[in-house]
């Protein structure tokens, strides 16, 4: 029986390692981080956020994360046991918009405030399930499109007319559906004659947004520009458009800022990148939580830049926010 | 020194024992007949024969050949073949590949072997041997599963005596025919003996085994206990062995 | 020699939609479109023409998508991590895909486990595997002369599509005219009529598995010259898309029938409606809709054709 315990105890503390990393500050304030996967680099700057956050704002904060961003009830049997240990606010990157929402309503009856992490959650149907989100933070995935849709407005020019191929996401995720919608808005206002003559899914899939490429390509062989909804999907259509010799006559646009993105821009085949900041949406969020308790009215949406990212940008590295692209 | 040569052959599947200490040999161009009650261990006596199964103990031998340590494909080569109670036929296949299953020709191309099949020869031989047991198909580039259960049969029949064996074994080839097929396939029996080929003739019709065979078997729980010439036994007898009356 | 290999009802269904998608768009009908349609299907293709072998002999491969993400990663360690030669990256690709899928026939075989289990077993390890190989991050920027193999034009043909038809043509043979061929069928159509004609059946799947594990390294190094990034999620999901055109093409889900020539209309039946789908700008949630339709479409047709039989 003494071994069995011993054993347990053992086992709890190497699964209590894998999965969470405790930090104590030297404030009385806990807050419970609950994110999707550690195992991503864009998980991994959003974690270094937070925990410069908690140092900033004095307080301490145990942070968990499921193995895969695929893996939704885990996450929910994760959020149950976080509140065990009555943290004083619970930020919250959920896998999808409704399954962390019973650990949510329990946290909210228990008196703990939730913060929205990275915009997973839908404030009307998380109303409806009676649970009041404190604020949400992260990337504006509209306005990313919209900075996407300015960017090839100023190389291309805004009297440039021509054909415009968007490249979504999985058909139906909606963090693909607001970056398309937010170009397709943009580019209309401010460059009519550049017509987005197809908005088609590549499914966050290279080989598929490379196909995309060529059978647009075919129809339009005189496409002006691509925006793609990822940085994955933007390099698939880059590898299409050299393949089919029309590397140098379009400018093509991801989302993300990924390392291989930025290694593409310096090499001068990618020409754009909509980089986001996960350090800074993690930081604010642990700030913003802070403030929150102190009494600060907070807006219910609280959007970090995002930042252009391009051939110039990466090498002068003089804009402000260059030093959060991780 | 018999022709075929079954040594204290013994086969337990797990702890069950199928066939216990089996001996018994066959001469020449004999037709033996193999009767039991069902599990008496006659499918497993002759799958080991044909090497689909392999012994726990004892000993196979062909014209002085181990059997026991050898596959299937060699086996056949050497000249036994089966026709199995459910014809073994592919159904989906056509009836030349049927009938070289396992064994078709190849051609070289430019001089090299790539293992391409020989399909047009396949497809000649075929004709010529179906022709040569007096039966009839719409054509050899016919599906086997959509034959009658004769002609599916003679399918069966043709590919055991393509290759010129030396023994056939036949597990119970009667079972599903009509009367006239019946008489076909026993007179088949008489032609293969008269030609030298041994056979062995599993079968619950003792009619069909008094009719066509020299020597009776019997198997009863994985023994012989019968080993009797025709012409000194009668159906009677036989029946007690295979219950255990006798 | 071809003609007979193709089932009718999957040309009707080629015939419709050639037809319909010439009447609903005036770029469909030309050669560099057409070229465009067999470089996206080359991928999709070639795990097609694994997956028809290992069906016809009345298994499954669920695991195609993931190995050939593997076999992807694993070519780009060797030419980026390891900096060896662009060959020895093609023969890794290969050789990654093959030894998955030689341990898919040894468990099948040896072990006794049902298809669809070990190949699904397959598909979560080969995806661990390579998202390990690479931690998680897509492995980018290969060399000029591997890209030649995804992105090349010989002829104004695209590589990939040079690579599809050649395998096309002697997997085509292997299958309909040889005695490998003969065997893989025979299995699927009744393994115990196999056994006992001698045929080592177990040997025989071993080298199935093998052979579909290798193409699908074939397809993941296609994939990853064509993108220039041994992405560890490559092939997430194509596992059905290569299952559904190898059907479409005639294959026997339960073993037995299936011809390579079938396949490849399949496939391409798959990726003239992706490209129709495409030139239309028709929104996604119909494009998922339709080619559902069509799957069903096509065996339906097949069912009709075999009861008129």
């Amino acid at each position: 029986m003494e071994l069995f315990m011993r054993f347990l105890i053992v086992s709890l503390t190497f699964i209590s390692i894998f999965f969470s990393s405790t930090v104590f500050g030297k404030g009385h304030l806990t807050y419970g981080v609950l994110m999707k996967t550690l195992s991503n680099p864009f998980w991994g700057a959003m974690e270094e956020g937070v925990r410069d956050g908690s140092k900033e704002a004095g307080v301490a904060y145990y942070l968990q994360a499921v193995e895969s961003d695929q893996a939704a009830e885990p996450q929910l049997n994760v959020c149950m046991t976080m509140l065990e240990r009555k943290p004083d606010v619970m930020i919250t990157a959920a896998i999808n918009s409704t399954i962390l929402l019973p650990c949510l309503k329990k946290a909210n009856e228990s008196g703990i405030p939730v913060v929205d992490l990275d915009g997973n959650l839908d404030h009307d149907i998380a109303k409806k399930a009676g649970v009041s989100i404190d604020f949400t933070i992260g990337s504006d995935n509209e306005a990313a499109g919209a900075q996407g849709a300015d960017y090839v407005a100023k190389v291309l020019g805004r009297n440039a007319s021509g054909p415009v191929l968007v490249i979504e996401g999985l058909s139906g995720n909606i963090t693909g559906q607001k970056r398309a919608r937010g170009f397709a808005n943009r580019i209309k206002k401010i460059a009519p004659g550049l017509k987005v003559v197809a908005s088609l899914p590549g499914d966050w899939d290279r080989m598929k947004a490379a196909n995309i490429t060529n059978d647009i390509l075919t129809r339009h062989p005189n496409l002006k520009a691509i925006f793609a909804a990822n940085d994955g999907m933007a390099l698939g259509a880059v590898e299409a458009a050299y393949s089919a010799g029309k590397g140098n006559d379009i400018i093509i646009v991801g989302v993300d800022g990924n390392s291989d993105a930025v290694k593409s821009i310096k090499s001068g085949r990618l020409n754009a990148s909509v980089a986001q900041l996960p350090y800074l949406v993690g930081k604010r969020a642990v700030i913003g939580a802070t403030a929150s308790l102190n009494g600060l009215k907070m807006a219910k949406f609280q959007f970090v830049d995002t930042l252009v990212l391009t051939k110039d940008v990466i090498e002068n590295n003089t804009h402000p926010l260059m030093k959060f692209v991780k | 020194m018999s022709f075929l040569e079954i040594k204290d052959l013994s086969k337990s599947f797990g702890s069950v024992n199928v066939l216990d200490r089996v001996t018994l040999s066959i001469n020449k161009g004999s037709v033996i007949g193999l009767v039991g009650d069902n599990g008496a261990g006659k499918s497993t006596l002759m799958k080991i024969v044909t090497g689909i199964h392999k012994p726990t103990s004892g000993s196979i031998l062909l014209e002085e050949r181990e059997l026991t340590r050898i596959s299937t494909s060699e086996i056949r080569l050497l000249g036994i073949e089966m026709i199995y109670q459910d014809l073994a036929l592919a159904r989906q296949q056509d009836i030349s590949s049927n009938i070289f299953l396992g064994r078709e020709p190849v051609k070289k191309l430019f001089g090299i072997n790539l293992g391409l099949v020989d399909k047009q020869k396949m497809d000649k031989d075929s004709i010529k041997i179906i022709e040569d047991l007096g039966a009839k198909v719409p054509s050899v580039e016919y599906q086997a599963g959509l034959l009658s259960g004769g002609q599916q049969q003679t399918i069966a029949i043709a590919r055991a005596l393509t290759f010129s064996p030396k023994l056939v074994i036949m597990d119970e080839p009667t079972a599903a025919l009509a009367v006239k097929e019946v008489q076909h396939v026993l007179e088949l029996i008489l032609k293969l003996k008269s030609e030298g080929i041994s056979v062995i003739l599993i079968s619950h019709r003792l009619n069909d085994i008094f009719e066509v065979c020299d020597r009776i078997l019997v198997l009863r729980q994985g023994q012989i206990v019968a080993d009797v010439i025709k012409a000194k036994t009668s159906m009677n007898q036989i029946v007690s062995y295979i219950v255990g009356a006798e | 020699m071809f003609l007979k290999s193709i089932r009718l009802e999957s040309l009707y269904v080629l015939g419709i939609l050639i037809v319909t998608m010439s009447l609903l768009s005036p770029y469909f009908l030309s050669i560099s479109n057409f070229l465009n349609i067999l470089l996206a299907t080359s991928v999709i293709g070639i795990l097609a023409i694994g997956s028809t072998f290992v069906i016809s002999s009345a298994g499954l491969d669920l695991s195609v998508g993931s190995v050939m993400g593997l076999a992807g990663v694993a070519g780009a360690v060797v030419m980026n991590q390891l900096e060896l030669n662009w060959i020895f990256g093609i023969l890794a690709c290969i050789i990654a895909g093959g030894i998955a899928g030689f341990f898919n026939g040894q468990l099948v075989t040896r072990a006794k486990i049902p298809a669809f289990i070990v190949t699904l077993g397959m598909l979560g390890v080969a995806r661990g595997a390579a998202l390990l190989l690479c931690d998680g991050k897509p492995i980018y920027g290969l060399s000029n002369e591997f890209l030649f193999l995804g992105q090349g034009r010989p002829f104004g043909i695209p590589f990939p599509v040079i690579i599809f038809i050649v395998v096309a043509l002697i997997t085509h043979y292997i299958l309909a005219s040889t005695k490998f061929g003969k065997h893989t069928l025979v299995i699927g159509d009744n393994q115990m009529a196999a056994v006992a004609m001698g045929i080592n059946v177990n040997r025989h799947k071993v080298k199935l598995y093998a052979f579909s594990g290798g193409l699908a390294g074939l397809a993941g190094m296609i994939f990853t010259s064509r993108v220039n990034a041994g992405d560890p999620t490559a092939g997430l999901n194509y596992e059905l898309t290569a299952i559904t055109a190898a059907i479409i093409g005639g294959t026997n889900l339960f073993g037995g029938k299936g011809s390579i020539i079938g396949t490849f209309i399949g496939a391409l039946i798959m990726g003239i409606l992706q490209n129709g789908l495409n030139l239309l700008a028709v929104q996604s949630y119909y494009q998922r809709m339709a080619i559902g339709a069509v799957l069903i479409l096509a065996v339906w047709f097949d069912q009709i054709n075999r009861q008129k039989n």
